[in-house]
């Protein structure tokens, strides 16, 4: 009883943080607008070339897979905070004194996290009682119909999303930028894999087995229809199927122990995480030791009492060589330089990658240079993008900064330059072989990419102060633009054809409004407070 | 060389007034700030620093508006706000090279200042370190000499001792009196101790009023003849709190050894003592309290 006392208490604390914050604002936000483009049928279930009638099981389907898909999807950046925010305000040190054991406190972790989806969901549960009510294509209102997808399909796939995020925040190697990238990826797995293997059983988000109930109904009222079924970004009207009825997923017992799984398999994650959760020991947390072995020979120094063995005399605040006024004021080449060595500091073996996808430009036919040799080279250095306008945040040296001088002048466009010289330099070899090859169009293209991509991480850093923002979008863009080649969205431009000349002065209007409003925000902030 | 802070008041969000009507006047030499915790003292020091803007009032830089030109005030400051970061995969002295480059030294004038100053914290041994793997005190020395790159003409530092061994606090507070010459240093601190022994003013603030700004020497004066120790039974210690400022306890075979803050001589077998800061703190602290009720 006292253990749940505790966990109620981990997870109350913790939601209360959260929803105190203007970002869960945003997240809530992000919720409706979900809702809204569901409503509006920007987001749709497509039978082929037909949609249902908007009636209670279809409007259930539609938007409680909408929260299975994108909130799945986007919420595990959002609630991938919860250790974080102990370790990093220093109430993790404070706890891991207590009694407390790992299992209570990650499961409060959890519980919170499900706390901050389900109410995403909720909004979602209550814009879909809104879409029926509006839309009017059905006045026929089942309550069952309409809301159970929400509790079978939505909350276990929430649940699992809020597990996972907890997980990864267990584990050293997945707590940063690297497991916010593997996300998308095990998210796309996670969709596509039951899809391959026929198998709903496999499928956390529920969307196959809405496919699964669907697909006989439509066989049976939709003329010629072949298995087609997709949850999509619709860009055009899609008329509805005037012979096809659906009265929503019959759920069997089997169907709902089918779902509940999911949540079991939520809870193992979590009780998983206990066995790699720290418990914010410094020592276990950190890659660095708390005190590393100084050099041999070198004698140690008491920090904690005054009988240490008399030090060697020091230089006398005196003897300090005076700094002559003209020294004061070097040039930003000087900062640029100093940004570049603090972005790309820490990376061992991450040069030799990059310089081999730098050879491998040089080397390939030039389609295959600027295609997906230019992809890779371009998303091998997210780390060091995403760290821009957020490392002052992070590792709170905003006060030491915002005192020194002209640093919205200087500072700022340093670091966004030390990002553009990252740009350029892992992508040369690709520029290189358009201008060679007199391409003046994709040299063009490919500048914009360059120009865009530390503009669009600075904005993100600057606006959010935490780097999984760019993290998360920048992957998501680079996987339907460079890699999977939309055109429009390949911000290298290698996708774009005879458009790309048009394309690319479009990213550097857009790099140029991020870079606009990475400046803003930075001057409010030194403004604010 | 001035710096002048005319009625500043500062409001956070949800109406916390943290300063009001604050006005001081300063010139070269050491002001030690003083005041309990909440008082205060940081906020002042951040708008000192540029870091915040007042929510009126003006804070001027030899006669010129900071707020118009903070760069004017940067290009002069030195700073060790009370919390600070550090990039933790830099050693100092790359990190110490970064800030240089923020603040627009040279590259050949920061190489030069940072080994000096590196020797100056004594750091120098560990100067190739991550700093990630630095203790407290050790991150503590990075902050002061940070504070330090650009031979600042105005010092301000909060609660810079924090963390530091005591054979570092006694050299940071020399520090701090070579370093009074020609400048002026703030020195943010709830240790009285630590302005007893390098401040040439002292102004007290609580809650965000200024109580007093004067020299030590006339706040000593204030409480001359009004120190005294008293020895009394454990069982007594509570009622003399209540009727007198008690400004230290040390228990001994014979009592109580209690050292009293009082206009009159507070018991029989009192003795006059020589006065403290800290008791010169303490009656000032109380008595702006007493006027200025609860």
């Amino acid at each position: 009883m006292k253990s749940l006392r505790v966990v109620y208490a981990i997870a109350r604390a913790d939601f209360q943080e959260r929803v105190r914050r203007y970002s869960y604002l945003v997240t809530l936000l992000f919720a409706v607008y979900l809702g809204y483009a569901a409503g509006t049928g920007q987001i749709s279930i497509h039978l082929g070339d037909y949609r249902g009638l908007y009636s209670s099981a279809w409007i259930g389907a539609l938007v409680s897979l909408v929260a299975t898909s994108f909130v799945s999807l986007v919420g595990f950046y959002i609630v991938k905070s919860a250790v974080e925010r102990d370790r990093r305000t220093g109430v993790g040190e404070i706890l891991a004194g207590t009694p407390l054991t790992r299992v209570s406190y990650l499961l409060g972790k959890f519980l919170s996290n499900c706390a901050v989806l389900g109410s995403m969901v909720l909004v979602l549960a209550l814009a879909a009682v809104a879409m029926q009510l509006l839309a009017a294509e059905d006045r026929n209102f089942h309550t069952w119909a309409l809301l159970s997808p929400f509790l079978l399909l939505a909350l276990p796939a929430m649940a699992m999303t809020a597990a996972t995020a907890l997980l990864f925040e267990t584990l050293r190697f997945l707590r940063g930028g690297f497991g916010n990238v593997l996300w998308f990826f095990l998210w796309g797995v996670g969709v596509a894999v039951p899809a391959l293997m026929e198998l709903p059983q496999l499928d956390p988000s529920g969307l196959w087995l809405v496919y699964a109930s669907m697909a006989p109904a439509a066989r049976a009222g939709i003329p010629g229809y072949v298995n087609s079924f997709s949850l999509t970004l619709a860009d055009k009207y899609v008329p509805v199927a005037p012979g096809f009825h659906w009265n929503g997923i019959g759920w069997t017992t089997e169907l709902v122990l089918l779902r509940l799984v999911w949540l079991a398999i939520a809870f193992a994650l979590v009780l998983c995480g206990v066995f790699f959760f720290d418990r914010f020991d410094p020592a276990r947390s950190r890659t660095w030791p708390c005190v590393e072995p100084l050099p041999e020979g070198v004698p140690i120094q008491a920090e904690t009492g005054a009988s240490a063995a008399p030090r060697p005399p020091l230089r006398a605040l005196a003897s300090l060589t005076p700094l002559a006024s003209d020294v004061r004021h070097s040039g930003t080449s000087r900062l640029v330089v100093a940004e570049l060595r603090l972005a790309l500091k820490g990376y061992r073996w991450w040069y030799a990658v990059a310089g081999g996808l730098l050879v491998a430009q040089f080397a390939a036919p030039l389609d295959i240079s600027r295609g997906p040799l230019l992809a890779s080279a371009w998303i091998w250095p997210i780390f060091v993008w995403s760290a821009l306008g957020t490392r002052e945040a992070r590792f709170n040296t905003e006060q030491l900064l915002f005192s020194c001088p002209r640093i919205l002048r200087r500072q700022l466009p340093a670091a966004w330059f030390a990002g553009f010289i990252v740009a350029a330099l892992t992508g040369l070899g690709a520029a290189v072989r358009l201008a060679f090859a007199g391409q003046f169009a994709g040299l063009v293209a490919w500048a914009a990419g360059a120009v865009f991509i530390p503009s669009l991480a600075l904005a993100l850093g600057v606006w959010s102060g935490a780097s999984k923002f760019f993290e998360a979008m920048y992957t998501a863009l680079w996987y339907v633009g460079p890699l999977k080649q939309v055109p429009g969205l390949d911000f290298t431009g290698s996708a774009d054809g005879p458009q790309a000349f048009r394309f690319a002065l479009m990213y550097l209007v857009i790099a140029a409004s991020l870079a606009t409003a990475a400046f803003l925000k930075r001057a409010r902030q030194l403004r604010a407070a | 060389m001035k710096l002048e802070i005319d009625n500043v008041s500062k409001t956070y969000r949800g109406g916390v007034e943290a300063l009001r009507n604050f006005r001081l006047e300063l010139g070269p030499g050491v002001l030690g700030l003083l005041g309990p915790n909440g008082a205060g003292k940081s906020t002042l020091m951040r708008i000192l620093a540029t870091v915040t803007r007042p929510s009126t009032g003006r804070v001027l830089w030899n006669g010129k508006d900071i707020q118009d030109d903070p760069d004017m005030l940067r290009n002069a400051l030195g700073y060790l706000p009370q919390d600070f970061g550090i990039y933790p995969n830099l050693s100092a002295i790359e990190f110490l090279g970064y800030l240089a480059a923020v603040k627009g030294l040279g590259a050949a004038c920061a190489q030069r200042r940072i080994g000096e100053l590196l020797e100056l914290v004594n750091l120098v041994d560990v100067a190739r370190r991550p700093l990630g793997g630095f203790s407290g005190g050790m991150r503590q020395r990075v902050g002061i000499a940070q504070a330090l790159l650009n031979d600042p003409k105005l010092l301000i530092v909060d609660e810079p001792t924090a963390g530091l061994d005591p054979e570092e606090r006694v050299r940071f507070r020399n520090l701090l009196s070579e370093l009074s010459g020609d400048r002026i240093v703030i020195l943010s601190t709830h240790i009285v101790s630590d302005v007893e022994a390098v401040a040439t003013n002292i102004a007290l603030i609580d809650r965000g009023k200024l109580v007093l700004h004067d020299t030590p020497e006339t706040l000593l004066a204030g409480v001359n003849g009004k120190v005294w120790e008293v020895v009394v039974p454990s069982g007594d210690l509570p009622s003399l709190r209540q009727r007198h400022i008690v400004s230290s306890t040390a228990h001994r075979s014979d009592g109580v050894h209690t050292r009293v803050v009082a206009d009159t001589i507070p018991g029989p077998d009192a003795h006059p003592l020589e006065p403290s800061l800290e008791d010169a703190y303490l009656a000032a602290l109380t008595a702006h309290r007493t006027r200025e009720g609860p």
